[in-house]
């Protein structure tokens, strides 16, 4: 008799199917995975400890710099959390803006989660097709917000800018445009027989799995969930402009596809919308330089998903503590199940389908160097040491 | 099912020009919101320093001359800039404003990257200051 030894292939970090470091290590049986297991925190940066070292208003261009696809998404929950925290209401004007920018920022990342996954199909002409049409949006908000990425759209308090009639022209005019592709797009991803291949029944989830593995977002909307905090939880300009939920029921990747797909004719809906009853008024409230000692917490349907800040202030100009918890942490127990069972040619596409962003869900690293010993470092050791480590060049 | 859905996409890019633009060569029009290089109006700056105290790269230091005269340079850091426009919503006397134009920064060695403003004789002043 003789026992058949497990074979163990290890991906990352450099570069496991996307250029984001990560961690991975699969079981296989032949082909068939049997099992996986990750390792985060490649790309851990120390965020939210350096907020602890800045003022409030510095820290929202740090905040919005986590991720650079919804970097918006990260400065509106701070943005909300911190006005919660101070007690400020903002003009209705300006939560339009920040909605109106959120929602195009969701089109520019649903269109180019669109071409990397392609991309992992082997599909690279809709790679290639749904970038140059991704362009639209991208030169759509650097017109309104003066940037391609990084928007700094917000400022505590409201917006820094306006919407004026010629450039809500451009927007609809743009939308056109993207809406005809996306019908084409999702003809694509629902018909083509030899894309189908890759995912139809693949990676299919339960919606017991996905509610009992905690995943958000358009992943967990791909398996019957409906959770989405636009709808459940209305924040900035969703109490007026409400999304319908776009759910899926069979779980699997073809789901995925469509969901995401489906979701940019809902902000086609709401971009159109905001630009038609945008009220007027003013586009900020005053803000407090210091903030009195409250805890609050905030979430915002990114993209891939709910993101949560929760910030706590001690009635200094900077906060106590800021802990962020972004939609791929959730997202990353589903892949490991999900995979289990399937080829091994298929890892990267179910990895894909959860729409993964590793540089943000890496908070912090704890080692484990044996013993019990648990040590706290300040950030001024932790910059000697970074310092140190490099060499002492700078 | 279908095969080659995306045919029609190909045949049709055949027959046009890339898509892509030859930067340098090609030159597109910046949008008039564009965030580049930041530019100070000394005459209307009260030295309130409101604009260097938030700013998230410590890329502006406002040097005082003479406080009581209103005398100000300001030193200004292109590669510390995160063009973030924090500084201009700061500034309440409008002394602030980034260009649209000014966006190719790149350098080969570092001094343009520190830019100094302010009228002659302040920014001399602010020069000594730093050569002692
Ligand atoms: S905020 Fe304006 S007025 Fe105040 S120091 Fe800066 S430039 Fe001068
Ligand atoms: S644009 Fe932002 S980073 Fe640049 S000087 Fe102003 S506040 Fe600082």
């Amino acid at each position: 008799m003789t026992e058949t030894e497990k074979f163990s292939i290890p991906i990352g970090p450099q570069h496991p199917a996307l250029k984001e470091p990560e961690h991975f290590v699969f079981s296989v049986d032949g082909e068939m995975v049997t099992s996986a297991s990750v390792r985060l925190g490649y790309a851990h940066r120390g965020i939210e400890k350096s907020t602890e070292n800045r003022n409030w208003a510095q820290n929202l261009y740090l905040l919005e710099r986590i991720c650079g696809i919804c970097s918006h998404t990260h400065a509106l929950t701070y943005c909300l959390g911190v006005e919660k925290l101070a007690g400020v209401e903002i003009p209705p004007r300006a939560n339009a803006i920040r909605t109106l920018v959120a929602e195009m920022e969701r089109v520019h990342s649903h269109l180019l989660w669109l071409g990397v996954a392609a991309h992992e199909a082997g599909f690279d002409t809709l790679f290639m097709y749904s970038w140059r049409d991704r362009e639209t949006i991208m030169d759509l908000l650097e017109q309104l917000t003066g940037n391609r990425v990084n928007y700094s759209a917000n400022v505590l308090g409201g917006v820094k800018f306006d919407v004026d009639e010629e450039l809500a022209g451009a927007i609809l005019d743009g939308l056109d445009y993207l809406e005809k592709r996306t019908y084409h797009y999702l003809d694509v991803v629902t018909t083509d027989a030899a894309f189908l291949q890759r995912t139809r029944g693949v990676g299919v989830m339960s919606a017991e799995r996905a509610e009992r593995l905690g995943v958000v977002g358009p992943t967990a909307r791909a398996s019957s969930v409906a959770r989405d905090v636009r709808i459940d939880a209305p924040y900035a300009g969703y109490d007026e402009y409400v999304p319908n939920l776009i759910g899926h029921t069979t779980g699997d990747l073809e789901a995925r596809f469509e969901v995401r797909i489906k979701e940019l004719f809902e902000s086609y809906r709401l971009i159109r919308e905001i630009l038609a009853t945008i009220p007027e008024g003013e586009l900020t409230s005053r803000m407090p330089r210091r903030i009195k000692a409250n805890e609050a917490f905030s979430r915002v349907e990114a993209p891939r998903g709910e993101v949560f800040y929760y910030l706590r202030s001690n009635g200094s100009d900077k906060p106590d503590r800021i802990k962020v918890r972004t939609p791929t942490l959730c997202n990353m127990a589903s892949v490991l199940t999900l995979v289990i069972g399937q080829q091994l040619a298929d890892i990267p596409m179910i990895l894909v389908g959860v729409d993964p962003c590793f540089s943000c869900n890496d908070r912090m690293v704890a080692i484990n160097r044996g013993g019990r010993s648990e040590e706290v470092w300040t950030w001024e050791r932790l910059r000697q040491y970074g310092i140190d480590y490099y060499g002492g060049s700078h | 099912m279908r095969f080659g859905t995306m045919f029609s996409d190909i045949v049709s890019s055949l027959l046009r020009r890339p898509i892509t633009e030859l930067y340098p060569v090609e030159r597109r029009a910046t949008p008039d919101r564009l965030r580049g290089q930041l530019h100070w109006d000394w005459e209307a700056c009260t030295g309130c320093s409101l604009c260097a105290k938030e700013c998230p790269a410590q890329a502006v230091d406002l040097i005082v001359i003479d406080k009581k005269a209103k005398q100000f340079a300001m030193r200004y850091h292109t590669d510390r800039c995160i063009y973030c426009a924090q500084c201009v919503v700061n500034c309440r006397f409008g002394c602030l404003e980034m260009s649209s134009d000014e966006w190719e920064l790149a350098s080969a060695n570092k001094d343009p990257f520190t830019v100094y403003y302010g009228d002659e004789a302040n920014v001399e002043a602010a020069l000594a200051d730093r050569a002692d």
